[in-house]
């Protein structure tokens, strides 16, 4: 080894010069900052390596730190009496006849570090979704069966203390559920129905007493089937489904509707429309719709009501920067509402534009999610069915939807005599948290002014 | 089969690994000439000399530290500290170098040493020579605890924990040295982390320890006659723990008793509850009971220590308010 | 001490060199001699490193530093073969690299990189390599008292003549596993080397503070076995001591108690205030400085004749690179990964080492 070093040293070697930073150093693991109270060394001074070169305070104690090389205190870059984290570079020695230029002030050497430590978790956190605020004391084995057997705790009565459910009680429960009321039928009629898989309970007898016998069965089964959906059958939720129904008790639960109704007579209206509808066909190639009227009827009266285009959002009423009217569309899987963008500052055609294409790619399933998501406020129209009125639940999270019911004719008191005029029956919904009775009453009312004067509503278009 | 006892077992165990490998040494106070006080060791010092069967002195932190060191450096070393309340003495030995060694330097170096010990009270020992505090060496990490109810299971089990690559706690119970049951002639090993159903059943799962066992199964039969149809689960080892077969048991059942002999906080039966309440809480048609000792030193007095030691009279109303949840 | 040439040769050309030492001579190899002056640099410059790589922070946690010490790992362990055992202190770098241990190794443990000696997993004070017998250093203190005692307990079993040097300090003398491990050796005749660093302090309290006795090594006749008393500062005294003791347990004579008179020149551990300055004096720091083992020996190997400055220049400038390369390694090598943590608590059925 030796002769291998002087072989080395005889080759002599050169040194580059290098600055040695000075930090303040790790002064024992609790300890975090210190404070220069005495450069023992002042810039310029040479230095040896292990003389001291500064007094440093830390809680109320003081240290003497050691230079940790030999040269020249170029520079002392923290003075005395600040106090810095450790580690920080308080000075720079340079070898003696080295020029110490600013820009030669290498980087604090940082302690290398230590990429944050994730720990993984082994347990994988079983959420089970809540039955809303739980009061009900069960066991958890019996909460788990229920939920299994999608059977509401609410409905069960526990036996045990303060009316704790215990296993056993759902355990009954299921069993009750599963098994058919004692129905009698032929033994025949009971394997034709098992085989074809026939609830019982839905056919009626013919036999003695109302005994099942196996035509009653079979003439269940020849029965045509009406809808897509024949009694019995059990249809696994579509995710449009699942979606639907898990907003619409959202919305039902969770805003307080009020509900408003008034007749509006849509003469004006309807005549309006007939006398504009051939030009605007001519020049656009559109057909507007009523319904396109009642948009942007319902968006300009959104102008004069701010708050029906509002959503509740935590404890802050965020009014909605644009008015989006949503159109209800009925599909075969649920009711999809696109919505109808800017629809204030939206002319009629363009109002009729986004309507027809809307609806078209509804029924195609080519509706993007912003198309659905961004609606402030609903209209819903079962005008083309004999309903008079409904009541609508809230789109969540808007505060307001307007049902249309069909325009009938009817019998209307004008100035004494009895007219025959076409009315329909327009509904308002709104969330009640954040728009009372007399702000809904007053929005309803002035939209119906609105579509009772056409001409003067429409020509602010 | 023949039936011998529990020492006699360990016994048989001991003489056949010393038999087998030369590298096993046993030590310990007064394992050698007197044979151990509870006979452990009889007969094992004639058969191989006071080479391999060592008195010690009061030395505990000498001597198990000793070993800690032998093993390292390639022998295999069996050492008995009288009572589990005098590894107090030596705890640095144990916990800070015997259970840390190969993990602190990085897998190298190990201690293919079994420590046994023995807890239970009931012999009017009093408190310093009664405890059952093995819950603080499953509490170690790189202790392996290992816990034997019957004889069958204490020979098969000191086998594998004398061929076993890491430092053993083996912990047996006083009032189980003199207790009988069946054991094989030959050489056999019970692999660690395999619990024992002592018992099948349908209607609740205790999962016991040593002295428990067998008194869980005597409550097992006057819990039948009252048509209660009780499981009975024997870890076997504490650390590793066989936790898939409580886990199935509890499913099967829904309700859950653990009984062991160490006091009731932060003990064993606490861990091996918390562990079955994560993971198997929907199961569960019942809260989780313990029977433990009392959280108080050992009393002397007779009438006191029957009180303390949890027995059947702990056993049977536990398990019968388990049996109201229904 | 006297220094006698040989009659028939010339100066540096000689193999050995007759040292008198209190009056006995003592033939000693000079390649032993420059091994012993390697080694004690080697601890020196390591240590000197370790003073500033822990003052940036690139060593977390605790560093306890052997600087001052350096003659007794040395002496000792320059009689020691490869398969005799040590166990070590919290302040065993200066024991380990005595042993043989790799600076690269070292280094990246005490950085906590995953290629140190102990994967990161032990750090400065858990450093152990089972190749070269070194059974771990300890941070318990007198942990290693029943440890060294078991290896010598092996040794007897397995019929080698391998031996154990135990280190540990004035204050851990006064631990039960002292006089348990004494006894206990004492009694077997084990082939254990026990020694004593009596530094003069347990952390803060100074051995008159700690234990009514000057001499640790009059402890021995409580246990019927010899105990000396070295100047820990003079590498070859401990060397000599060190030779007897092993030679009486390799001839299974039994153990010794080695007690090494020396001094650290820093505090108990870095960031103790003022190089321990809070409970020692200047005064005292300096005057043991004077007594430099290294300072010692070189005078010895310069007047001898058997290094040049210019040699010694070279070696110390050649071991500077190795640490240099250890430091560049521990730098480059990689922390361990967060599920690294839970390997080797346990030893799975069949894993090989």
């Amino acid at each position: 080894m030796i002769e291998k070093a002087l072989d080395s040293y005889n080759a002599g070697e050169e040194k580059e010069p290098v600055a040695t930073e000075v930090v303040l150093p790790m002064l024992g693991i609790t300890v975090e900052k210190g404070k220069i109270v005495e450069w023992v060394k002042k810039e310029g001074d040479p230095v040896e390596k292990g003389e001291i070169i500064f007094i440093v305070e830390v809680e109320k104690a003081t240290t003497e730190v050691e230079s940790p090389a030999s040269g020249i205190l170029a520079k002392i870059l923290v003075p005395e009496g600040v106090e810095v984290p450790v580690l920080t570079v308080v000075g720079i020695i340079t070898e003696p006849g080295e020029k110490f230029s600013e820009d030669a002030v290498p980087q604090a050497q940082s302690p290398s570090s230590v990429d944050s430590v994730t720990m993984v978790t082994s347990q994988e956190n079983a959420s089970m979704a809540a039955d809303g605020i739980d009061i009900i004391k069960a066991v958890p084995a019996a909460r788990r069966m229920a939920r299994e057997h999608d059977i509401h705790l609410r409905d069960i009565s526990g036996t045990g203390p303060e009316g704790l459910i215990f296993a056993r009680d759902v355990e009954t429960m299921i069993a009750r559920k599963a098994r058919p009321s004692e129905v009698r039928a032929s033994t025949l009629a009971r394997r034709l129905a098992e085989k074809e898989r026939v609830p019982l309970d839905e056919v009626t007898g013919s036999g003695v007493r109302d005994r099942i016998m196996r035509q009653d069965v079979q003439a269940f089964l020849k029965e045509p089937e009406t809808t897509e959906m024949p009694l019995g059958t059990v249809i696994p939720m579509s995710t449009v489904r699942r979606v639907i129904a898990r907003r619409m008790s959202e919305s039902a639960f969770t805003a307080p509707h009020i509900y408003f109704f008034t007749d509006a007579c849509l003469d004006p209206l309807l005549d309006f429309r007939s006398v504009v509808l051939p030009d605007l066909e001519k020049r656009f190639d559109i057909r507007v719709s009523i319904n396109d009227f009642v948009i942007k009827a319902v968006a300009l009266n959104i102008m004069d009501f701010p708050i029906l285009n509002a959503q509740v959002n935590g404890d802050e009423i965020h009014i909605m920067p644009e008015v989006n009217v949503g159109l209800a569309v009925a599909m075969p899987e649920g009711l999809i509402v696109p919505a109808i963008r800017n629809a204030d500052r939206s002319g009629l055609i363009n109002i009729a534009r986004q309507r027809i294409d809307l609806v078209q790619r509804a029924r195609q399933g080519k509706l993007t999610l912003e198309e659905m998501e961004r609606g402030t406020f609903t209209v819903s129209s079962l005008a083309q069915y004999d309903i008079t009125h409904f009541t609508a639940i809230l789109n969540p999270p808007q505060s307001g939807i307007l049902s249309i019911g069909k325009t009938d004719e009817k019998l209307v008191m004008e100035k004494g005599q009895v007219t025959v005029k076409r009315v329909a029956q327009i509904g308002l919904s709104v969330d009640h948290r954040i728009i009372d009775g007399a702000m809904a009453a007053d929005f309803l009312q002035n939209l119906k002014w609105k579509l009772e004067r056409p001409s003067s509503t429409f020509l602010t278009v | 089969m023949r039936e011998i006892t529990y020492a006699q077992a360990l016994n048989e165990a001991l003489k056949e690994c010393m038999k087998e490998d030369e590298r096993v040494v046993l030590l310990g106070e007064d394992i050698g000439r007197y044979g151990g006080i509870f006979q452990v060791s009889a007969g094992l010092l004639d058969e191989f000399g006071p080479k391999r069967v060592m008195d010690t002195p009061i030395s505990e932190a000498a001597f198990v530290g000793g070993c800690i060191g032998a093993a390292l450096t390639g022998m295999r070393p069996v050492v008995e500290i009288m009572f589990i309340d005098f590894t107090t003495v030596c705890m640095d030995m144990i916990i800070n170098q015997m259970a840390k060694m190969h993990y602190m330097f990085g897998g190298r170096g190990r201690v293919p040493m079994v420590l046994r010990v023995n807890i239970g009270a009931g012999r009017g020992a009093a408190a310093q020579h009664s405890q059952s505090f093995h819950a603080l060496f499953m509490h170690i990490p790189g202790l392996l605890v290992v816990t034997p109810s019957t004889p069958y299971d204490a020979k098969g089990l000191m086998i594998e924990a004398v061929k076993n690559d890491n430092p053993v706690i083996f912990v047996e119970h006083k009032k189980l040295y003199a207790e009988k049951g069946p054991v094989p002639e030959e050489s056999y090993r019970i692999p660690f982390g395999k619990a024992d159903v002592k018992r099948e059943g349908r209607d609740l799962t205790i999962v016991a320890t040593h002295a428990m066992v067998l008194r869980a199964l005597a409550i097992a039969e006057e819990a039948s006659k009252k048509g209660i149809d009780v499981e009975i689960i024997d870890p076997r080892t504490l650390t590793p723990l066989d936790r898939q077969t409580i886990f199935s048991s509890v499913k099967k059942t829904g309700r859950l008793l653990v009984a062991d002999e160490g006091h009731k906080t932060c003990g064993v039966a606490a861990e091996i509850s918390a562990m079955v309440a994560e993971e198997m809480i929907y199961f569960l048609k019942a809260p989780i009971l313990r029977v433990c000792s009392p959280d108080t030193p050992v009393p002397f007095s007779p009438p006191l220590e029957q009180a303390y030691i949890p027995d059947e009279k702990d056993l049977l109303p536990a398990i019968l308010h388990l049996m109201e949840y229904a | 001490m006297l220094i006698v040439k040989k009659q028939c040769c010339q100066g540096i050309c000689t193999e050995w060199t007759r040292i008198s030492y209190g009056g006995f001579l003592m033939n000693i190899e000079k390649k032993k001699l420059r091994e012993l002056y390697t080694t004690m640099l080697r601890i020196r410059l390591f240590e000197e490193r370790i003073v500033d790589l822990y003052a940036r922070g690139l060593v977390p946690g605790l560093a306890h530093l052997y600087l001052g010490e350096e003659a007794v790992a040395t002496g000792i362990c320059a009689v020691l073969r490869d398969d005799d055992y040590i166990t070590s202190t919290h302040r065993g770098h200066g024991h380990v690299i005595a042993k043989g241990a790799d600076l690269k190794n070292m280094m990246a443990e005490l950085f906590g990189k995953k290629t140190g000696y102990c994967k990161g997993k032990g750090g400065s004070m858990h450093i152990a390599d089972m190749e070269i017998g070194i059974l771990g250093a300890n941070g318990i203190a007198g942990g290693g008292l029943p440890i060294a005692t078991g290896a010598g307990m092996s040794a007897k079993w397995r019929g080698t003549d391998q031996v154990t040097a135990c280190f540990f300090g004035d204050d851990a003398s006064n631990n039960g596993t002292f006089h348990e491990s004494l006894n206990l050796a004492s009694l077997h005749k084990l082939p254990v080397i026990f020694v004593c660093e009596n530094n003069l302090y347990g952390i803060s309290v100074s051995q008159k503070m700690h234990q009514p006795i000057k001499d640790i090594a009059i402890r021995a006749t409580g246990y019927d076995m010899p105990g000396v008393v070295v100047d820990g500062n003079d590498v070859i005294a401990v060397y000599k001591e060190a030779m007897k003791a092993v030679k009486r347990a390799r001839a299974k004579e039994g153990p010794t108690l080695i007690e090494c008179k020396t001094y650290r020149w820093r505090g108990h551990h870095e960031g103790d205030p003022n190089q321990g300055r809070r409970y020692r004096t200047k005064e005292e720091i300096e005057a043991w400085k004077r007594k430099d083992p290294i300072k010692q020996l070189t005078k010895t190997l310069i007047e001898e004749r058997i290094l040049t400055k210019k040699a010694l220049a070279a070696l110390e400038k050649e071991i500077n690179q190795e640490i240099e390369q250890a430091v560049a390694f521990a730098n480059e090598s990689a922390f361990p990964k967060a599920e690294e943590m839970y390997e080797d608590v346990y030893i799975r059925e069949g894993e090989t080492e």
